[in-house]
């Protein structure tokens, strides 16, 4: 049996609020595979998205490994993570998180500036990237000229472009109407169908969690259900 | 590179804040080599000095004349090979209001004592071939537009001049200083002259301000100037003798300890502009504060977000700073000029140049310091949760 892509095995976080100590992930274990599309749902606070930023190597476990990508966490220092991190994993935020001062083009680039490629290739790669999430012809329009649904979109192409083996999206839908949150949802099941991503994606979204193939509950810091979608659902209707 | 773009965008993003930072510190920074080039003209005289020349002059003070007898007896001590009376005058020009130098000087042996003198036109035979002959310098005759043969009148506060049309002096040679141990706002003439033309006007026979001496190559100074002095310790009038470096420094210090204060208001102005930058650098921080944290998830490194952080205060201030440094030297010419009665060697000199360069620099690095240190320690998480 192949290594799973991410392996956390018991995971403490905590908190200190106002003298108190909060514990976000209480001992958690979990193991998810390579080119899966994974939901993660559970009630607010019960550490979905504490558990995205350990796995994408923003914050640190205060016990237990996180192995990820190969790769123990908890070895790797703040520059070691930081390369880590653009060379294996891509993020989606809730909010977008573009650069406002750059343009869609600029943004896509930006983690290429991080690989040895030449000016050139970045430009070549930047470009694919926002072609595939179809915004071919948006490239130099900044952040501010876009739409919430084309922002995510940049914002999908700047986590691909650099050909992570792992996607984080910390409720990619969460800012979106449904037609734009419909086409993030599409492109998300693309990139792990076609170029075979391993993709995890915090969701409150019945609907949204319905598009992965397994469905990950957390309650109160630990391992909760895990379902399976036996066929996720079909991208929605274009209107 | 999207990096060194990025740093541009952002200074780019807050125009108006950014063109006020830019703007002052062009401002300081021309004000800092202004200040320290009127210092380092002030200081010419002192920095040109040679150190064969000595200068005698009356121990009691500088306005103290000294006896014309005395210049056998100096001339006699063993090492001088020339010696120069050298009055000075203080007329005023009947119709100009800028005010220039004029001495009265054994005018044979003034190439000899400053072969820094370079006559540009006329000749020193010229002059000595006509009593009321002069030599003037070429930055003089610019300002008034003299030319070679012209008449210059004067009037005479210390001396009268002679009954009916006063001193009269004929520009017999022009001069170009080549150090700046030499004054070009300066009018040379006769020692002739001046002394026939006081004995007639005034009864008596002058007396000299100083004696400029120059020494043979390798003359011992010190022996020498003990030698003068002690020639005239019984007086009648004792004399002090000292390097021509020590003479210039006393006029330096005659206008005050001016390097202190100049030196006092540049520190103001930098410790002003300092703080202005580090302020725009600490808005520009907080500003940027959640891009911080996309940079640093999307693989950018603590330091190479701390770097950014460095390099929008480096080329904010460079901006600036090397902005102010090219003003005061494209300025320098009209600032010369505007300046030359009172800072005869106003230049804006490399040293000044490198100066100014390593302080911008210096405010760069000091203003961008804390926000760069900020930003390396930013944790990602925190820096994602904040809003703009």
């Amino acid at each position: 049996m192949s290594e799973p892509m991410i392996a956390a095995r018991r995971v403490f976080k905590r908190y200190q609020r106002g003298g108190e100590t909060l514990t976000v992930l209480d001992g958690l274990d979990l193991e998810m595979e390579e080119g899966r599309f994974y939901a993660l749902m559970g009630p607010s606070g019960s550490g979905k998205t504490t558990l995205l930023n350990l796995i994408g190597g923003l914050d640190q476990a205060d016990e237990g490994e996180l192995v990820v990508a190969g790769a123990n966490l908890a070895d790797l220092g703040s520059a070691d993570l930081a390369r880590w991190r653009a060379a294996n994993v891509g993020f989606v935020f809730q909010g977008f998180n573009l650069i406002p001062v750059l343009t869609a083009l600029e943004n896509v680039e930006l983690p290429l500036t991080l690989t040895p490629l030449s000016k050139k290739e970045r430009r070549d790669h930047a470009r694919f990237a926002l072609k595939l999430v179809g915004l071919e012809g948006r490239e130099d329009h900044r952040p501010q000229q876009l739409s919430g649904g084309q922002e995510q979109r940049v914002a999908i192409a700047r986590a691909i472009a650099s050909d992570p083996k792992v996607l984080l999206a910390d409720e990619p839908t969460g800012d979106l109407d449904r037609k734009s949150a419909s086409d993030v949802l599409d492109l998300l099941a693309r990139l792990n169908e076609e170029f075979k991503k391993t993709i995890l994606m915090v969701t409150h979204d019945p609907f949204a969690a319905a598009r992965a193939s397994l469905v990950v509950h957390l309650d109160k810091g630990q391992l909760g259900r895990i379902e399976r979608n036996a066929a996720p659902a079909a991208p929605a209707a274009r209107s | 590179m999207v990096s060194f773009k990025l740093v541009r965008r952002y200074l780019g993003k807050h125009k108006v804040r950014s063109i006020l930072t830019i703007g002052s510190l062009v401002v300081a920074l021309f004000l800092l080599c202004m200040l320290r080039s009127l210092v380092v003209a002030l200081d010419a005289g002192v920095r040109g000095a040679k150190r064969d020349r000595l200068v005698v002059q009356s121990a009691v003070s500088l306005f103290v004349d000294l006896p014309q007898s005395y210049q056998s007896k100096i001339a006699a001590v063993e090492g001088i090979e020339t010696i120069c009376k050298w009055q000075w005058f203080g007329g005023r020009h009947p119709t100009e209001e800028a005010f220039f130098a004029q001495f009265a000087v054994d005018m044979s042996e003034l190439p000899k004592l400053y072969p820094e003198i370079a006559i540009v036109e006329g000749s020193f035979a010229d002059v000595a071939a006509e009593r009321r002959g002069c030599v003037v310098g070429r930055t003089l005759a610019k300002t008034f537009n003299w030319q070679l043969g012209q008449t210059v009148p004067l009037l005479g506060t210390i001396f009268p001049g002679p009954p009916g049309d006063g001193w009269q002096f004929t520009i017999k040679a022009i001069y170009e200083p080549t150090s700046s141990a030499v004054d070009g706002n300066t009018l040379f003439f006769h020692w002739d002259y001046f002394e026939e033309t006081v004995e007639s006007t005034m009864g008596m026979t002058p007396g000299t301000g100083t004696y400029f001496l120059r020494t043979a190559p390798d003359a011992d100074q010190v022996a020498i100037a003990g030698a003068v002095e002690q020639l005239f310790d019984n007086g009648p009038q004792r004399v002090t003798c000292s390097t021509e470096a020590e003479f210039q420094a006393q006029f330096v210090s005659m206008v005050g300890n001016v390097p202190f204060f100049v030196a006092a208001i540049g520190g103001g102005v930098l410790i002003a502009i300092v703080l202005a930058c580090i302020n725009t650098m600490l808005m520009a921080f907080r500003e940027q504060l959640h891009d911080a944290g996309i940079l640093k998830a999307v693989g950018f490194t603590d330091g190479s977000v701390a770097g950014l952080m460095l390099a929008e205060s480096l080329l904010l201030c460079g901006l600036g700073g090397f902005g102010g440094i090219a003003l005061a030297k494209l300025s320098e010419p009209g600032l010369r000029a505007a300046l030359g009665s009172m800072f005869p060697g106003y230049e804006v000199t490399g040293e000044t140049l490198l100066l100014a360069s390593a302080l911008t620099l210096a405010v760069g690095l000091v203003a961008g310091v804390v926000p760069a240190l900020r930003a390396r320690a930013l944790r990602v998480v925190e820096a994602l949760r904040s809003v703009e």
